[in-house]
């Protein structure tokens, strides 16, 4: 989806003089060759996957919020933010200049206007009832050959393999005891995640079992109430990211969380904040996440 | 109470055990003694879990059921119920600011910050309805806005926060999961000052219900009466929004029930409604008991209430008949009027084009501010044209549906949101995005337009019977607002990437707008501004009353019908780009009055003029202030239009 012509940014025109010697003066990388594809990720999956085949974007949305609660992979302080998702800044798209916009369905309402600025790949991640571990390899793939650079693409699945290989090998002896994940929601509630979701489907990756067997809607299933945990006495719990602090109190006193099966018998572990809706990379930080937790504990 | 009356409830009742026993059938009863030590998981499931959940069930459904029995008879307003005073969502407004902003607050649990929240909006609301001598329409209006106000920066904060709350999304949901009995022991309390305050009020209430002067004129405080009656019902309704979350409905359904089963008197329906109350929300919560004991999807409780609330409310609609005294509403008494107009609506259209114009040329890129020159204007009209004229478009027809419809109601509080037609846009968009994995911009729009254009229906049919007095369809608006905001938060309680995509549409966002849609908007502003002038003899006649225009040769039930049809038009366009919410359609016909625009063609016009000025203006701070980020247009219309609506609403009407 190349944008046709009256439009379509020339970088070495005269025209951005104005805009282009602010840009200079904010630090912003204006020394890319035409070589290297300037990528502006919509997506959080989509720039993830970008970063895992060593290409950097020079912008993505919510910088900010992906900084304080993802944190990695490290976002360099001279990608430019451009705002939040749901309504990315167009104009400053625009004067950043990408050769190829990354996106997602999730954007599918933005795309004729991303096409008018930049060619825009838009690979699905999250799809109802589909294993995005799947996808978020494939995508490696095909953002790859998208930037001509098929080699790339094999290099980082190579990559991601290994490191999964390692996971799966440390995490053997834990391969016959299911693995609930989940998020604290409030004191009652969390949020399960099932094979259709990232989480769920690297366990599958990472030959451990998932032990969320119901329906999920759309990648996770939420709110499901406490007392569902009771249903797989055998799990060992995994909370991912932190628990909200009004949870904390509600949780510490709760007759039914200290009676449950996993509570009390002490398999609980708690992860860092992971990307749910990521790329490979996030897939990759969770399986070295449950290596870690799970190994040590054991 | 009759037989029959007699056999139905004990029938609900028994459907309301059968179901809770039937979510038990697995589970042992736990042993004496009563402690958690020594028995089993299941045992505990059972006396920590859905024992304390049934218990919960009947006691915040009788006390919704009350609190929305007193406010019924006081407000005398058979849609009255605590979300449409604003509590429940100011109780939401303060769980989202301590939420992102001070969680702390938070460490001692909900119920502070919820009950803080849920109070100081009921404040506000009866401190504006305490102007006006607390005269229902009035409070109902005032609610709705405070409302509207309260979730738009509710969800613009949780927007901006960038980051999804499943802690909030379980509290607009309503979950009664139990984990013991601290819930059913702060509900009992409540339940039990709630019913005492009741039993003293009831008699006070039943001589206000002769009328205020009958009342007064036999020594009753009937301002005191309605405030503390009012302040009860608050209480209540605030207290079990901060222990369960949001269950809406409720409190609407148990008094209306009651009616329709033969209470008459206000004795009989303040007993009557909490028995309805705790029966409604028992057997609402059996279904889902029984719904997630068959592996279903879990459902929340609150949400359900409100699917099945939307039905009964509709059916309520055709009942909402003249218990409102008449003549409770004033306007804003004489406004300036100008001898000439022409210049003033000439210069409004030069300052419109002079600061457009201005817009486009100026802009904050990374680092500073610049002025773009020819060549860099030609590479972001594109992108800078469209937003402008559909900002433009938005605001002008806003401000046309709000002049017709505080000309039609001769209610200077009525504004284009409490239509309907808003709310019924959102479901669209929110079915829309629900039903397809990844709509496309035409198909969003479409699916919009559908459920405005529903809304709208509905509000027309009542529209057009014969004996509506217009204040009532703003009633009606409200009810359809409030049926589409239960329905939102049961979609949005689902919690995942699709009920991310509506948050952001309901705060508001011309970012996606391409000119096609931009030029149709500002086309259909321009229509529905020539519709009006062609009008104009209408807008004039009908704020003198019904039987002085009837009397001029105007009927009255046709220009309610074109009237309404054309505000909902131009409110539903509007809606599309701005999303539910933005205040301009109230301001700008005010603001063009004040200026001494009188005669109603040129009220039209000029207020068409400030409406899209405003609108650009907020457009234009909502891109500026965070830059890069884009904040919602909705929400920074909002933060233009609620200071002004506080300040009107503060004032004693002569």
């Amino acid at each position: 989806m190349v944008g046709s012509g009256a439009i379509s940014p020339r970088p070495d025109r005269r025209a951005f003089l104005t805009a282009a010697g602010v840009l200079l003066a904010a630090g912003l990388p204006l020394r890319a060759h035409a070589a290297q594809p300037r990528l502006a990720a919509i997506d959080w999956a989509m720039m993830e996957t970008a970063i895992a085949l060593g290409r950097m974007p020079v912008a993505a949305t919510e910088l900010i919020r992906y900084r304080a609660d993802i944190g990695q992979p490290v976002i360099p302080d001279a990608v430019t933010d451009l705002g939040l998702r749901g309504a990315p800044n167009f104009e400053l798209l625009q004067l950043v200049r990408p050769s190829l916009i990354l996106s997602s369905p999730y954007y599918t309402r933005f795309e004729p206007r991303l096409a008018e600025v930049a060619p825009v790949l838009s690979l699905p991640f999250f799809l109802p009832n589909e294993a995005p571990f799947a996808k978020a390899a494939a995508a490696l793939h095909a953002l790859a050959a998208a930037l001509q650079d098929p080699a790339a693409g094999d290099r980082a699945a190579a990559r991601a393999d290994a490191a999964l290989d390692r996971a799966r090998d440390r995490l053997a002896f834990h391969a016959d005891r299911p693995v609930a994940l989940v998020e604290i929601g409030d004191a009652r509630h969390l949020r399960a995640f099932g094979f259709d979701s990232l989480f769920g489907s690297t366990l599958a990756r990472i030959g451990l079992t998932n032990a969320w067997t119901s329906a999920t809607a759309f990648s996770f299933l939420a709110p499901v109430p406490l007392e569902r945990l009771a249903d797989m006495p055998q799990a060992t719990l995994v909370i991912i990211g932190p628990v909200p602090p009004e949870a904390r109190r509600g949780l510490a006193r709760s007759v039914l969380w200290r009676a449950l099966p996993q509570v009390a018998a002490g398999r609980v572990h708690r992860l860092p904040r992971i990307n749910a809706f990521g790329g490979m990379p996030s897939a990759l930080r969770l399986a070295d996440a449950l290596a870690k937790t799970l190994a040590e504990a054991a | 109470m009759t037989l029959g009356l007699r056999m139905m409830l004990s029938l609900w009742g028994l459907a309301a055990a059968a179901l809770w026993l039937w979510a038990a059938r697995d589970l042992p009863w736990p042993t004496w003694p009563f402690v958690p030590q020594g028995q089993s998981l299941d045992q505990i499931r059972m006396g920590w879990g859905l024992m304390p959940r049934g218990v919960v069930a009947l006691l915040a459904g009788a006390a919704l059921g009350l609190s929305g029995a007193i406010l019924q008879v006081v407000l005398r307003n058979p849609v009255a119920d605590p979300t449409t005073l604003g509590i429940s969502a100011g109780a939401q407004l303060a769980l989202v600011l301590a939420t992102v902003f001070a969680p702390g607050l938070l460490v001692k649990g909900q119920w502070p910050v919820a009950m803080a929240g849920g109070l100081a909006a009921a404040a506000l609301v009866l401190g504006i309805g305490a102007r006006r001598g607390f005269a229902p329409v009035a409070m109902v209006i005032a609610g709705m806005l405070v409302g509207l106000t309260a979730s738009a920066i509710a969800t613009a904060v949780t927007l901006a926060q960038g980051q999804y709350l499943l802690s909030l999304v379980i509290w607009n949901g309503g979950a009664l999961v139990q984990q013991d009995w601290t819930g059913v022991r702060h509900l009992a309390l409540l339940l039990g000052l709630g019913a005492m305050g009741a039993a003293l009020l009831a008699r006070p209430l039943r001589v206000l219900s002769i009328g205020a002067d009958g009342a007064a004129g036999l020594g009753l405080n009937v301002t005191l009466v309605r405030l503390t009656a009012v302040g009860l019902a608050v209480v209540i309704a605030a207290g079990v929004s901060a222990e369960l979350g949001l269950i809406a409905f409720v409190g609407l359904a148990a008094p209306a029930l009651a009616r329709a089963m033969g209470a008459r008197g206000i004795g009989p329906l303040l007993a009557l409604s909490p028995v309805l109350g705790a029966l409604i929300l028992s057997l609402s919560d059996g279904l889902v008991l029984a719904w997630a004991g068959t592996g279903g999807q879990t459902f929340l409780t609150g949400a359900l209430t409100g699917l099945v609330g939307g039905p009964l409310l509709i059916w309520l609609l055709p009942r909402l008949r003249g218990s409102t005294p008449p003549g409770t509403e004033a306007g804003d008494g004489p406004a300036p009027r100008l001898a000439r107009p022409g210049p003033w609506l000439a210069g409004l259209a030069v300052a419109l084009v002079v600061a457009a114009g201005l817009l486009l040329w100026i802009g904050r890129v990374p680092g500073g501010w610049a002025i773009l020159d020819r060549e860099s204007l030609a590479a972001f009209l594109p992108l800078r044209l469209p937003r402008l004229v559909a900002a433009a478009g938005a605001g002008a027809a806003l401000a046309l549906a709000g002049t017709m419809l505080q000309r039609l109601t001769a209610n200077p509080l009525a504004s284009p949101e409490v239509l309907g037609v808003s709310g019924g846009a959102a479901l669209g968009y929110a079915g829309t995005v629900f039903a397809l994995a990844a709509p496309g911009a035409l198909i969003l729009g479409a699916g919009t337009a559908a459920g405005g254009a529903l809304a709208l229906a509905v509000v027309m049919a009542f529209t057009a019977r014969r004996d509506m007095p217009p204040e009532r369809v703003l009633l009606v608006g409200i009810a359809v607002s409030a049926l589409a905001s239960a329905v939102l938060s049961a979609m949005i309680a689902v919690g995942d990437a699709r009920a991310w995509a509506i948050l952001a549409w309901l705060s508001g966002s011309t970012g996606a707008v391409t000119l096609p849609v931009a030029l149709i908007l500002a086309g259909l502003a321009l229509v529905v501004w020539m519709a009006g002038l062609a009008l104009s003899r209408w807008l004039a006649l009908l704020p003198l009353g019904p039987a002085i225009a009837g009397g001029l040769g105007l009927d009255p039930r046709r220009a309610r019908v074109v009237l309404i049809l054309l505000a909902g038009l131009a409110t539903g366009a509007a809606t599309l780009v701005t999303g539910p919410l933005s205040f301009v359609g109230l301001m700008a016909p005010h603001l063009a009055r004040r200026m001494g625009l009188a005669r109603p063609a040129d009220q039209l016009t000029g207020a068409a003029l400030i409406g899209a000025g405003l609108m650009l203006a907020a457009d234009f701070g909502a891109r500026m202030a965070g830059f890069p980020y884009e904040l919602p247009l909705g929400l920074f219309a909002s933060l233009i239009g609620a200071p002004w609506l506080i300040w009107l609403m503060t004032r004693r009407s002569p």
